[in-house]
């Protein structure tokens, strides 16, 4: 068990070092990312900033959770960027032109390949700045009680696994379906639910962004570990909740191979 | 004149065909995707007026600012180009636009003409889905307006094939571009007032916004449409467009000319 998750491990930094090196050779691409990414950033606190001149509060979060709630939400996300997006972008495109078989010919998980063979280096620029963002939300808080950091990060690996099998997820249709583009997007409408706090959606829809959907656990979990007391049930669901649905993604990618034809499938 | 419409239908039909060939995808762009936007809006915004004490949030009521979501989300989607940008930028990055500029049309209205067909259609099965929203839960909707608003939208659709147009050029000089689709299409995001009603903004940045042509993506014809802006405002609309269109093209022209100078002919 060791040796497997050393040879990972090892596998990964060597990941890392080539998609570094690959990043570099389009400088103008590079940075523009990261200022994309700020665009992004600034239009979330945008919205909630303009409405929060009107309102006091909305959905129970005042101006200043609502940035913590964002702050989350910026890291988690940036997280995302970094090991996760390129790959499945990218992915459509490995089936159609029959480089997935290169994949999964060789000796490691083919999941793990698929998922994090590109790590979008530029993204740790907006890594940096997400936790500058979400360090100055939370100064900002009254009263804050220290000790929640803990119940946070023991969530915040759950989120990024929530985030990340639910793109894989989407993902793997791109073996069933022979052009499923627009899926995509719809996931992205999907983890839009999640960039909202889940305390603006009525009870049945909360229950299911909790649960089947776990879209609340982008960034509505583990905020509430933050502003709120803890919440003992929410806690160990939130623990068993990345495990379950890591083994559901690979559950799912095993199945969704079966439809591979190889090349120009 | 003749042949010039001859093949600019021609080219709206293919974009028309072209897309409707996956119905699916069709289906999800033209319905799901502002439906889920529009949901997730409404949720906002009625969570945003249950903590208000007031009927009203700068003069208008809850059922206007749900109006306005509903309709956005749709108009916004119809009123902005990421597919045809991005096809633009392949042919340059890949050297594919050899085939287009030889033959007797201009590689600008071939993509445009596309796309106002395919636009065309998915506005008309897209429509559907606000009206039966706003009829069914009676929001305020003008009807009467909605010729001229439909009319608007597809005049701005011009002026943001003209600023995909310029930023695809950049393709002959600069190796992946796309990053530009996203910063320009955010930006569009803010100022057309797709993220919240212009109108909510301090004054100052709200008569910025009103004076540039991107107002005339979301906020004028949605505006106008559910009753938060006049007829003078919609107006001035199609007069900032035409500034907008007549700056982007003339930028275009030398940025094309530029780049086709520097082309090598086997890919950018």
């Amino acid at each position: 068990m060791v040796q497997v998750l050393r040879k990972y491990i090892r596998l990964f930094s060597i990941l890392l070092k080539t998609s570094f090196i690959a990043d570099l050779e389009f400088r103008v691409n590079f940075s523009l990312r990261i200022f994309t990414d700020i665009m992004w950033y600034l239009m979330q606190v945008l919205s909630f900033e303009v409405l929060f001149n009107y309102t006091p509060s909305i959905g129970g979060w005042d101006r200043y959770q609502m940035r913590v709630f964002l702050g989350v939400l910026f890291v988690v996300d940036s997280l995302y960027m970094i090991f996760v997006q390129d790959n499945v972008d990218r992915f459509a495109d490995k089936v159609r032109k029959g480089e997935l078989d290169f994949i999964l010919a060789k000796p490691v998980s083919s999941q793990f390949l698929v998922s994090f063979q590109k790590i979008a280096t530029a993204s740790f620029g907006n890594l940096l700045i997400a936790i500058g963002f979400f360090v100055y939300a939370v100064s900002l808080i009254e009263d804050f009680n220290w000790y929640r950091v803990f119940w946070f990060l023991l969530v915040l690996p759950s989120s990024f696994i929530v985030v990340y099998t639910s793109r894989f997820f989407f993902t793997c249709l791109n073996l069933i379906f022979v052009k499923s583009e627009s899926v995509q997007f719809l996931w992205y409408n999907c983890y839009k639910l999640g960039m909202r706090p889940d305390s603006i959606y009525f009870p049945f829809m909360k229950f299911i962004l909790l649960t089947v959907f776990p879209m609340a656990f982008v960034a509505s979990v583990p905020a509430r570990m933050l502003l709120e007391p803890p919440n003992a049930l929410l806690i160990v669901w939130s623990v068993l909740i990345g495990p379950i649905f890591l083994y559901l993604s690979h559950k799912f990618w095993n199945y969704c191979l079966r439809y591979y034809a190889s090349a120009s499938s | 004149m003749r042949q010039f419409i001859k093949r600019n239908l021609a080219f709206a039909r293919l974009g028309i065909q072209t897309n409707l060939e996956y119905r699916f995808n069709f289906f999800i762009d033209a319905a799901v995707q502002p439906a889920m936007t529009a949901l997730i809006e409404i949720f906002l915004w009625i969570a945003l007026f249950a903590a208000l004490k007031t009927e009203t949030l700068n003069g208008f009521t809850k059922e206007s600012y749900l109006s306005y979501v509903i309709w956005s989300s749709f108009i916004g989607r119809i009123a902005i180009s990421w597919m045809y940008e991005h096809l633009m930028m392949d042919e340059i990055e890949t050297g594919s636009i050899n085939a287009i500029i030889l033959r007797p049309m201009t590689f600008f209205e071939y993509y445009l003409s596309q796309l106002l067909g395919y636009k065309l259609v998915v506005f008309c099965f897209s429509v559907l889905v606000p009206l039966s929203i706003v009829f069914y839960y009676n929001l305020p909707t003008e009807l009467g307006r909605l010729p001229a608003v439909t009319l608007m939208i597809f005049y701005y659709l011009i002026f943001i094939h003209a600023m995909s147009f310029l930023t695809a050029c950049l393709a002959f000089f600069l190796n992946r571009v796309r990053s530009f689709t996203l910063v320009k299409n955010f930006s569009i995001y803010i100022m057309s007032g797709e993220l919240f009603p212009l109108d909510l903004l301090p004054v100052f940045w709200k008569n910025i916004f009103l004076k540039l042509p991107f107002s005339s993506g979301v906020y004028l014809p949605v505006g106008y449409l559910t009753g938060r802006v006049d007829t003078e405002l919609f107006l001035q609309g199609f007069t900032n467009i035409t500034y907008g269109l007549m700056v982007v093209l003339t930028i275009s022209y030398f940025v094309w000319k530029k780049g086709l100078g520097s082309y090598s002919g086997t890919g950018a």
